[in-house]
């Protein structure tokens, strides 16, 4: 399979803070990879500098073979970003939202993959209303539907399922592996849900003070999940110490 | 923590703060106080400033009125926005209760205190006499406290539900799903601009202004007063509208920055709602004062209405291109 993100040697931070040194990673298409962490290890400012949110210092950011600072077009036209849910506008409605970032996609219409994904949300009745208005959860729903939003070839999502009920959680995890199994996309999750992990994952990489410090092919993630016990859970806490 | 601040984690806290703000953004902090500086020297300096403040120390009863009111309901909103902020702070599971009436107070005097050396300011520049500068810094300091105090006393409402309610939700497009268009993202600053100029914030602007009126004085008929109030009124919606513009900018280019939008389809597509709003607020504006005085208006409301509104929509471009260059977006 093709990649859809390719990642050498990204530098990136805040002024004099240094958050990212030397990130290489990479996402194929029909390939859902979850992005692990401890708190400030720099998988929100990974995500930011995918989406173009925040210029790295060095290194380079490919998406679907077009490089962000190069042919930043291009690239954005292929990437689905779900933003956090405080930075969704409070003062337009779930459906102007829509509306808006598709027209800002330049699609020709909303998918309807992504309007039945709102009913399966049962988000359909709070579409008309502001969103400073909805919870935490109903702000994620719509940030999710955001990110989908025009089939993108790299789906970027940041704690997806933060908020997200039992019920809305697995629908969206169905979806976004229905979508990697069909091949037409990859995702890159960053998350701390390992069940998420565990179970839907293809692939699982661990961020530690700004570099990939371990990964965890198919196979691997396969025999953690057959475990006994906290996989996983013991398996990040040795990759965290050995680092 | 400063020493002996242990007891007063709420005041510590906001020390902590400002000291992190001085160590970290020293610069910005530093350019800000100039800038502020520089705009009250530039209004001090502006003749009106000069004759208001005169007449305003010669007729110090009126003075004390203006000072009283807008200390009084000052107060009273700081001791609301205190009790919200104390009962969501991060402290507020701590014992020690958080200085309401402290925070008000020193929010007060150094109002009084920005005011006075104001008024001292257009006096060292020569714009009013002694006497006038006196009478109005005693004015000031007694309408200050008698403010204070009605004001710490006005009953207070409940907490205030979210500003977004004065809003007005928009009927979606009947093809948003099918042929999905920016216009929309227009609702944003106009939502913005009428909770900047939402009746809580509108009502101070009309009570300065109808005391502004010296209608027992010079005899100004009742239909001037509510034409005055009503043009207040029209004009903060206008500032309201060109503020929230600039405002919206910045937060809307971040959230569609990850997208393939180009800057200036993103800023038209922003600030047309305001730019007509706008338009049609002064165009009714300008018809209804040409009825009072044709050649007037011609000569000087025209002129001065085309400039607001080709400096609003300076300052809304500038600003969303700005904005677009940080987030990235249409780069």
């Amino acid at each position: 399979m093709p990649e859809v993100l390719a990642i050498r040697s990204l530098h990136a931070g805040y002024d004099k803070l240094v958050v990212l040194s030397g990130v290489d990673l990479s996402v194929a298409r029909g390939e859902w990879l979850a992005l692990l962490g401890p708190n400030a290890s720099g998988k929100t400012t990974l995500l930011h500098c995918i989406a173009g949110l925040l210029s790295p210092s060095g290194g380079s950011i490919s998406i679907c073979g077009h490089s962000l600072r190069e042919q930043t077009k291009a690239a954005k036209g292929a990437l689905g970003f779900g933003c956090a849910p405080e930075s969704l506008p409070d003062l337009l409605t779930g459906r102007q939202c829509l509306e808006i970032y598709a027209a800002a996609k330049g699609l020709a219409a909303v998918d309807a993959g992504v309007l039945a994904l709102a009913e399966e949300f049962a988000l359909a009745p709070m579409l008309d209303r502001f969103v400073g208005s909805y919870s935490l959860g109903t702000k994620q729903k719509l940030a999710v539907l955001l990110a989908l939003l025009g089939e993108p070839a790299l789906v970027v999502l940041d704690e997806a399922f933060n908020g997200l009920d039992p019920a809305s959680a697995l629908v969206l995890k169905r979806h976004l592996r229905s979508r990697v199994s069909s091949g037409s996309c990859g995702v890159l999750l960053a998350t701390h849900a390992l069940d998420v992990v565990e179970r839907y994952s293809d692939r699982a990489a661990l961020l530690l003070e700004g570099r990939i410090a371990r990964e965890w092919s198919r196979e691997e993630l396969a025999a953690l999940r057959a475990a006994p016990g906290e996989g996983l859970e013991l398996a990040l806490a040795a990759a965290s110490a050995a680092s | 923590m400063p020493r002996g601040m242990a007891a007063h984690p709420h005041l510590a806290s906001k020390l902590l703060l400002l000291g992190n703000a001085w160590r970290h953004k020293r610069g910005r902090m530093l350019l800000a106080a100039a800038l502020i500086l520089a705009g009250c020297a530039a209004v001090a300096a502006v003749p009106p400033t000069g004759s208001i403040l005169g007449w305003l120390g010669r007729n110090w009863a009126v003075a004390f009125v203006i000072a009283t009111c807008v200390f009084a309901l000052s107060a009273a909103r700081r001791r609301q926005r205190a009790a919200i902020d104390a009962a969501t702070s991060w402290l507020a599971a701590l014992p020690a209760g958080s200085p309401v009436l402290l925070r008000v107070m020193l929010a007060s005097g150094a109002w009084l205190v920005a005011s006075v050396a104001f008024t001292a300011l257009v006096w060292a520049i020569g714009a009013i006499d002694r006497f006038a500068f006196s009478r109005l810094a005693l004015s000031m300091a007694a309408g200050a406290v008698v403010g204070f105090l009605a004001g710490w006393r006005l009953p207070r409402a409940g907490i205030g539900a979210p500003g977004f309610h004065y809003a007005i939700v928009r009927r979606p497009r009947a093809r948003w799903a099918s042929a999905p268009s920016l216009a929309p993202l227009a609702n944003w600053p106009a939502a913005q601009g009428r909770i900047f100029s939402r009746p809580k914030k509108s009502a101070p602007v009309l009570l300065i202004a109808m005391m502004a009126i010296p209608s027992g004085l010079h005899d100004a008929p009742g239909q001037v007063a509510l034409a005055v109030a009503g043009a207040c009124l029209a004009l903060f919606s206008l500032l309201s509208l060109s503020k929230a513009a600039v405002w919206v900018a910045v937060d809307a280019a971040r959230w569609l920055a990850p997208t393939t939008l180009e800057r200036w389809r993103f800023t038209g597509a922003l600030i047309w709602r305001v730019a007509l709003t706008q338009t049609a607020t002064l165009g009714v504006l300008i018809f209804l004062t040409s009825i009072i005085d044709l050649p007037r208006v011609l000569r000087v409301g025209l002129p001065l209405a085309a400039l607001y509104l080709a400096a609003s929509l300076a300052a809304a471009v500038a600003a969303s291109l700005l904005a677009c260059r940080r987030a990235g977006l249409g780069a």
